[in-house]
C-alpha cells in the first residue's frame, strides 16, 4: 500500500460509505417488483464492528450485495476504500461469507482454499501456507480431502469462512454468520468476529439473532421493511435513561419492603423487580411498533455523529 | 468434391477480410451500445443512462488490462473438473460404439469406400466434439448463477473476462482432449477399414501374345475382397499393376524362388497395398470458361434444369466447349508433362449402353496462338476422377492436313499459361463441368497430415461454438443459449441460401429464390400455387411480402454477423481426397480468432452489465 494509506489508517478512516443508497428489485421487464432498500446514508470506520439488524426480508443481504457489487444500486452510491462498490479492485483488500456457502460442491476443502487463492493471483507457496492455516482455524483438518457436498452445514460454514479469509482482508462482510450453527458454532463464530477486530479488521455482519448483534457489535443500524430506523452505538441505543433496574441477591423479604419504602420515598415508582430482560429484543419491538404506528418514521441519518 | 468460391490466398485475403472486421465490429459496437442506452433510458432517463454506458464501457476496458493469467487458468480447470464431473467422457463411449456400427453398416463395396468412411468419421467426430462442448458451455455460467456459487467468485478480484475467458479455455481444453482421442480412433478405423490386399495366382493369369507369337505379358483377375476384384497386366519384365476399381489400384510384383530341379521356378505374385484410396492431392486449379454450340464464347454452359446450377453442361457433338486456362507452369515443376485429372458428370437425354462412358474429347492449347494439339479421346463415367498425362511431346494438325510434333512447354505453354479444352463427342448427350473438375495433380500431399488438417478444422468449429454458448450463456438462461447456439449454427448451414433469399425479397427479382418468404411459402402450400407463378398483386400478397421481408431480417442479420461453422468444415476436401489448402486452412483460422475475440468481448461485457446476484 502506498505511505499516504497508512497516514489514512488512523481509526477515523471510513472504510465504507454509502450515500443515498437504494435498491429496487426489478423483474425481466423492467418493471418494479420490490423495493428492498430505501435511501440509505451509512459510514463505517475502521476497525469498527457493524451489525445490521433485522427480521427477514428487512434488505440486509441487499444491502451487503450492494456493498460488494454483487448487484447495482437503483439510485445512490456505495463506496468501499473510497472506490465505486462495482470497481472489482477493491475485492483485493474484502472478504465476503454469503449467507449459505456458495462453493463448488465438486472441490474439497484444500482444493477450494487453493481455487480461491489463484483468484486472488497468489503464488503456490502462500496459498498452500494460507490454506493450511485457515484449514486448521476453521478445524477442518480432518476433513480437508473430502468433497465439499459431503459436509454438514456446520462444516460448511466454516469453509465459507476460511473462504472469506483467505486474502487476510482489511474488511470482511459477514451475512448471518451465525444463522445454522449451535451455540457452541455460534460462540466460535463470535470469538472468530472479536478475534478479527483485535487483528484490527473492519467487520460488517448482518444478523436477525438480537443476542449475536448485541455482543459483538461496536455499532448496529437497525433495518426494517428496507428502512434504516435506529443507528448507533449499542450501548448508547440501548441504555433507557428514565429507568432504573436494580438487581440484588440475597436479600429478605424485609429488605424488599425497606427498598420499596425508599423508591416511595424518592418519589419513584415501582416497576418490577426480577430478572432482566433482552432489552434489544425490545428496543426491537419497539421499532416494530413504532412503524406500525408511524410509518416512514427514520432514524437519524447522522447517526455516525454519536460515536 | 464441390468448390464453389476459390479459394484465395491468404496474403491477398487478410487485408480486406481484416478492414471488415474492424468495420463490422465497430459498427456492432455502436450498436449494442446503442441498445443498451436505450435499455437503461427506460429505466433510468436519458442522461443517467449515458453516463451508465459510458462507465460501464470504461471500466469493462480498464477490465481487460487487469486480467491475470493465473485467474484465468484457475477458471478454466474449474471448468475441466466440472465438465468431468458432468462426465463427458461417456461422450467417448459413444463415439467407440458409433465407430462399432460403422463397421457394419457402411458399405466396403461403395463406389469409394476411402471417402464414405473418412466423411462418416469425420462427421461423426465433429458432430459430438462440438455437441459435448456445446452443452457443457452453455450450461455451466447459468447453473453457477443459480446456484450462487458465482458470487463467491465475483467478490473476489476476478474480472468478468477472466469468468468468459476461464470457462471457453476451460471447455476447449475438454473438446481438444475428446477430439484428439476421437481423432485418433477414427483415423485408425479408417485406415484398418480401407486397407486389404488381393491374391492371384500363376493358374489365374494368361500370357498375352501379338500377332508375331510374343508374349507382351500376363492379364487375369484377382481375387475378391472386399467385394471388388482388379484386372491385372503384368509386363514382361515380371512388373504390373491393377487397374482402378473402387477409387484404387495395386501393384503387382512377380516373385520367383527356390530353382528345384532344373527349370520349373517357383512363381508367386504378390499384390502391393491399395493405392489412391487415401490420398492429399495437391491441385493446381484454373478458371473455366465456355464456348456455345455454334462456337461463340459464353459465360455459362446449359442449365439442364433439375441439376443444381454449381455444374454447367456443354452439349455433344457440337461446337460447345469448356475451357480451363491454368497459370503458373513451369517445365521444373512439371518435367513429365501434364497431369490432368477430371471430373466429368454425365447428363444422358438416352441412355444408351449404360455401363460404357460417353466419349468424349481433351486439348491443349496455346491461350496466345491459339495452337492447339491433337486431341485425347477418353470414356467419361459417373462418379470416376479420370487422369490423363498430357505428354511432352504433342502431335499437332494443322489445315491442310499435315501433322507435326510441338513440345509442351516451347510451342502450347505460353508465359506459364495453357487452355484445356473439352469437348463432348455423342450428340444429343451432355457433360457436366465446374471449375474444381478440372486441375493438374501438382503433387501430393501426406494424408495423416491432411487428417490432421481436417481435425484442426473440427477444432475450430468447437472452439466457435464453445465460446458462442459462454457468450450466449452471459445473458441467456442455459436452454435458451442453447437454442440460440444451436440457431446460429443452423444458420451458418443456410447461411447462401438467407443471403440469396433476402436479395430476392428486397429486390423482388423472385428468379433468385422462387417462392418467397415462409408465409408466402405457407400461402402457397396451402393455396397449391406453384413456386414459379409470380403472385397477382393485391394488398393481401404486398402485406404478406412485406411481413416475410421483416421476419427474414434478423435471419439476414444473424447470417451476416455470425460464422457459418459449414464453411469451416473441411471434411469434403480429406475425404475427396483432396490436400487441405494452407491458404484456406489460415483464413480459418484467423476468421476463428476474429470471432472468438468479439465473442469474448460481448460475453465479458453482457456478464459485467447483468446483476449476478439477483
Ligand atoms: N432477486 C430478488 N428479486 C426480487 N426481490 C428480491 C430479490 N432479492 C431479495 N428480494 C426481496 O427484497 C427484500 C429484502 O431482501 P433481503 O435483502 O434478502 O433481506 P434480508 O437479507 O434482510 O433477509 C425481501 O423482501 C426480498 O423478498
Ligand atoms: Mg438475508
Amino acid at each position: 500500500m502506498p505511505s499516504q494509506n497508512a497516514v489514512n489508517r488512523s481509526e477515523r478512516e471510513i472504510v465504507v460509505e454509502t450515500r443515498n443508497l437504494s435498491k429496487t428489485y426489478r423483474d425481466f421487464w423492467g418493471r418494479s417488483k420490490k423495493v428492498a432498500l430505501k435511501p440509505l446514508d451509512l459510514e463505517i470506520r475502521r476497525g469498527e464492528i457493524f451489525g445490521l439488524l433485522g427480521p427477514n426480508g428487512s434488505g440486509k443481504t441487499t444491502t451487503l450485495k450492494l456493498l460488494l457489487g454483487l448487484i447495482f444500486p437503483t439510485s445512490g452510491e456505495a463506496l468501499v476504500f473510497g472506490r465505486d462498490a462495482t470497481d472489482v479492485s477493491k475485492n483485493e483488500r474484502i472478504g465476503y461469507l454469503p449467507e449459505e456457502s456458495y462453493l463448488y460442491k465438486f472441490l474439497d476443502a484444500e482444493e477450494t482454499l487453493d481455487f480461491y487463492g489463484r483468484l486472488f493471483d497468489m503464488p503456490p507457496e502462500q496459498r498452500k501456507q494460507r490454506a493450511d492455516a485457515l484449514i486448521e482455524m476453521v478445524g477442518l483438518s480432518r476433513d480437508k480431502k473430502r468433497q465439499l457436498k459431503e459436509y454438514s452445514k456446520g462444516m460448511t460454514r466454516r469453509i465459507g469462512v476460511a473462504q472469506a479469509l483467505i486474502n487476510d482482508p482489511e474488511l470482511v462482510l459477514l451475512d448471518e454468520p451465525t444463522s445454522g450453527l449451535d451455540p457452541i458454532g455460534t460462540r466460535e463464530m463470535k470469538d472468530l468476529i472479536i478475534d478479527l477486530k483485535k487483528r484490527g479488521k473492519t467487520v460488517i455482519m448482518s444478523s436477525h439473532l438480537l443476542a449475536d448483534v448485541e455482543d459483538v457489535c461496536d455499532r448496529i443500524a437497525v433495518l426494517h421493511l428496507g428502512e434504516l430506523k435506529e443507528l448507533g452505538r449499542v450501548e448508547d441505543l440501548l441504555r433507557v435513561t428514565d429507568v432504573t433496574q436494580i438487581r440484588a441477591k440475597g436479600l429478605s423479604t424485609n429488605a424488599h419492603e425497606e427498598i420499596r419504602a425508599l423508591l416511595k420515598r424518592h418519589g419513584g415508582e415501582e416497576i418490577e423487580i426480577g430478572n432482566p430482560r433482552t432489552t434489544l429484543e425490545d428496543l426491537f419491538l419497539e421499532v416494530v411498533r413504532d412503524t406500525q404506528a408511524r410509518p416512514g418514521r427514520r432514524a437519524r441519518t447522522s447517526g455516525i455523529s454519536d460515536t | 468434391m464441390v468448390l464453389e468460391e476459390e479459394i484465395p490466398r491468404f496474403a491477398a485475403w487478410i487485408g480486406p477480410a481484416l478492414l471488415w472486421y474492424l468495420f463490422a465490429g465497430s459498427l456492432v459496437a455502436v450498436l449494442v451500445a446503442a441498445v443498451a442506452w436505450l435499455v437503461q433510458s427506460a429505466l433510468y432517463g436519458p442522461l443517467a443512462a449515458g453516463d451508465r454506458v459510458y462507465r460501464g464501457v470504461l471500466s469493462g476496458l480498464v477490465d481487460l488490462s487487469g486480467m491475470s493469467l493465473r485467474r484465468i487458468w484457475a477458471l478454466s480447470r474449474l471448468a475441466v473438473q466440472e465438465s468431468l464431473r458432468r462426465n463427458v467422457l461417456v461422450v467417448l463411449g459413444i463415439f467407440a460404439l458409433i465407430v462399432l456400427f460403422a463397421g457394419w453398416f457402411l458399405d466396403p463395396t461403395s463406389v469409394n469406400p476411402g471417402k464414405l468412411y473418412l466423411g462418416f468419421i469425420l462427421a461423426a467426430t465433429s458432430l459430438l466434439v462440438c455437441l459435448v462442448t456445446l452443452v457443457l458451455s452453455v450450461f455451466s455460467l447459468p447453473a453457477d448463477i443459480r446456484g450462487k456459487a458465482i458470487q463467491t467468485v465475483t467478490t473476489k478480484p476476478v474480472r468478468t473476462g477472466e469468468i468468459v475467458l476461464g470457462r471457453i479455455i476451460g471447455f476447449s481444453i475438454v473438446g481438444t482432449v475428446l477430439l484428439a482421442l476421437m481423432g485418433g480412433v477414427g483415423w485408425a478405423f479408417v485406415v484398418r477399414s480401407v486397407r486389404h490386399g488381393h491374391e492371384i495366382a500363376a493358374e489365374d493369369l494368361v500370357e498375352i501374345r501379338n500377332d508375331d507369337g510374343v508374349s507382351t505379358g500376363q492379364e487375369g483377375r484377382t481375387s475378391l475382397d472386399r467385394g471388388h476384384r482388379h484386372r491385372v497386366d503384368i509386363a514382361t519384365n515380371g512388373t504390373g499393376r491393377t487397374d482402378t476399381v473402387q477409387g484404387h489400384r495395386h501393384t503387382v510384383l512377380t516373385v520367383k524362388s527356390g530353382v528345384q530341379n532344373g527349370s520349373s521356378d517357383q512363381v508367386t505374385y504378390e499384390i502391393g497395398p491399395a493405392e489412391g484410396l487415401l490420398e492429399a492431392r495437391k491441385p493446381l486449379r484454373g478458371t473455366l470458361r465456355f464456348v456455345d454450340r455454334e462456337g461463340r464464347p459464353s459465360a455459362k454452359g446449359i442449365s439442364v434444369g433439375a441439376e443444381w446450377s454449381y455444374r454447367q453442361y456443354i452439349e455433344g457433338g457440337s461446337l460447345a466447349a469448356a475451357i480451363w486456362t491454368f497459370g503458373g507452369l513451369t517445365e521444373q515443376s512439371f518435367p513429365e508433362g501434364l497431369p490432368l485429372e477430371m471430373i466429368v458428370r454425365v447428363f444422358r437425354t438416352y441412355k444408351g449402353e449404360i455401363e460404357r462412358g460417353i466419349a468424349g474429347s481433351v486439348r491443349v492449347r496455346n491461350p496466345s496462338s491459339g495452337l492447339q494439339s491433337d486431341p485425347f479421346y477418353f470414356q467419361a463415367k459417373e462418379y470416376t476422377i479420370d487422369s490423363l498425362t498430357i505428354p511432352r511431346t504433342l502431335a499437332t494438325t494443322s489445315a491442310d492436313g499435315g501433322t507435326r510434333q510441338i513440345d509442351l512447354f516451347a510451342d502450347i505453354v505460353s508465359n506459364g499459361r495453357v487452355e484445356v479444352v473439352l469437348q463432348c463427342l455423342e450428340s444429343a448427350q451432355y457433360y457436366g463441368v465446374a471449375q474444381a473438375d478440372f486441375y493438374l495433380r501438382a503433387g501430393n500431399g501426406s494424408f495423416a497430415f491432411n487428417y490432421a488438417k481436417s481435425c484442426l478444422g473440427i477444432w475450430f468449429s468447437m472452439l466457435l461454438v464453445t465460446a458462442m454458448g459462454v457468450m450466449f450463456s452471459t445473458f441467456l438462461s442455459g436452454p435458451v443459449a442453447l437454442l440460440a447456439t444451436l440457431s446460429v449454427v443452423l444458420l451458418g448451414q443456410f447461411r447462401e441460401f438467407i443471403l440469396r433469399l433476402f436479395e430476392s425479397q428486397v429486390t423482388g427479382d423472385t428468379s433468385i429464390v422462387p417462392g418467397g418468404g415462409p408465409i408466402e411459402s405457407l400461402y402457397r402450400i396451402v393455396t397449391q400455387t406453384s413456386i414459379t407463378l409470380d403472385l397477382d398483386p393485391s394488398t393481401t400478397v404486398t402485406a404478406m411480402k412485406t411481413l416475410d421481408t421483416f421476419l427474414l431480417a434478423p435471419m439476414r442479420l444473424g447470417a451476416a454477423l455470425f460464422p457459418s461453422l459449414a464453411t469451416l468444415g473441411t471434411g469434403d476436401f480429406v475425404a475427396g481426397g483432396f490436400d487441405i489448402p494452407v491458404d484456406l486452412l489460415a483464413a480459418h483460422a484467423m476468421e476463428t480468432f476474429g470471432y472468438l475475440m468479439a465473442f469474448f468481448l460481448v460475453g465479458s461485457l453482457c456478464l459485467k452489465a447483468r446483476e449476478v446476484a439477483s
